[in-house]
């Protein structure tokens, strides 16, 4: 019924890969929802919308409750979520803000009840960090990469010969390939690396 | 392929698949708690008998903190175990205490006077226990040492072994001077 009942997915087998896959995939944001729901015990402050002072903090509550994870969800934050716990999240949110706490030390509370998973954005250090920064090395390699083809295929198309540097003189096992580079691509990668990744490339 | 390929392949290719492997053996459903090793939240909440109980009066006992509900059906299967665990402590030195989460008193009383269990249940109807403790579904159990520390959480059924082993090293754990005194006194 709640998630805790399900069976740990068995050790490494293809068929374990697909259902993992598909689980993932599909697990919606199901709330299981008791026999009879539970009575909220207050009514929701979120009703003075009149009041210019509580729509202001309505909209900050909802900023921080945007940035948490709802924990019974998948990837939904609980401020979109319409899960009971999380509609209580959103109360406590506010009900801190209204108390005077920062929004920082709102997310610094619920961090140290739900570990840093609560953050939807995970804070930018440590470990996190190659989340951050692995898409800007691919785009700048990549760049590079295609940058090199470019000139190569411009050089090739117009029928002329770039003169091949002396460090960049092909062994014999490329000598019937296309030819190397002009020397402008040097300021890109090494040679050695130019020379490199047009291997890889060219298998 | 031939010449860089040969490696460049495996290179890529083998710390995927370790990392996918790696996957396979975690359940992404059990996260992993940050109040492991610190004081357990503070609360005062109402029994199902009326009372109120607080953290504070617990200190000095191992406690077996556990978050239920009658609508959760691992909780159904757990309940054996917890029923032993009260079965078998002497109250002076560890309890079972209840925590009801999103549900009604009288779905909650109906799974009592089916399942049995007399230990201490909680209300909290607002979830602001169960926000502080970090739950997310239940069932979910906190063994909380006589200090008030919380020594583990165990997300999901418990096991007998675990209330056992659990238990006997938080009873025979530290115990805060005051609760230590006031024991002497008695």
């Amino acid at each position: 019924m709640r998630r805790h009942g399900r069976a740990s997915a068995p050790a490494a087998s293809l068929a374990a890969v697909a259902v993992i896959l598909w689980s993932g995939v599909t697990a919606p944001a199901q709330e299981v929802t008791p026999e009879e729901p539970a009575v909220a015990d207050s009514a929701s402050p979120r009703s003075e919308l009149t009041d210019p002072a509580a729509a202001e903090l309505d909209a900050r509550a909802a900023e921080v409750a945007a940035e948490l994870r709802c924990p019974v969800c998948r990837n939904q934050s609980v401020l979109e979520s319409n899960a009971e716990l999380s509609r209580e999240m959103q109360d406590v949110v506010r009900e801190r803000l209204a108390a005077g706490e920062t929004p920082e030390e709102v997310k610094a509370y619920f961090v140290s009840r739900y570990g840093e998973w609560i953050l939807l954005k995970p804070p930018a250090q440590g470990i996190n960090l190659v989340v951050y920064l692995l898409p800007l090395v691919a785009l700048l390699l990549g760049a590079a990469i295609l940058r090199g083809r470019l000139r190569k295929w411009a050089t090739a198309g117009t029928g002329e010969r770039a003169e091949t540097g002396p460090e960049l003189r092909l062994d014999a096992e490329d000598a019937a390939g296309p030819p190397a580079t002009d020397s402008g691509e040097s300021e890109w990668l090494s040679p050695e690396n130019q020379r490199w990744l047009k291997e890889a490339l060219r298998e | 392929m031939k010449g860089r390929l040969r490696w460049l392949l495996p290179l890529v290719a083998v710390p995927i698949l370790g990392l996918l492997t790696f996957g396979l053996t975690r359940d992404t459903y059990v996260l992993p708690t940050p109040l492991e090793g610190m004081e357990a939240p503070a609360f005062r909440l109402e029994t199902l008998g009326g009372d109120s109980l607080s953290m504070a009066e617990l200190e000095g006992k191992a406690v077996l903190l556990n978050f239920w509900a009658s609508w959760c059906i691992p909780c159904r299967a757990e309940h054996e175990v917890l029923r032993l665990a009260d079965d078998t402590y002497d109250d002076s030195e560890a309890v079972v205490v209840g925590v009801i989460y999103q549900d009604t008193e009288a779905n909650a009383r109906r799974f009592l006077a089916q399942l049995g269990g007399d230990w201490l249940h909680l209300k909290d109807p607002s979830q602001r226990t169960a926000i502080d403790f970090g739950v997310y579904g239940v069932p979910e159990s906190f063994f909380i040492g006589r200090d008030g520390q919380i020594g583990y959480k165990k997300v999901g059924p418990v096991d007998w072994q675990l209330v056992r082993t659990m238990m006997d090293s938080l009873i025979a754990g530290p115990i805060p001077s005051t609760a230590a005194s006031a024991e002497a006194g008695l």
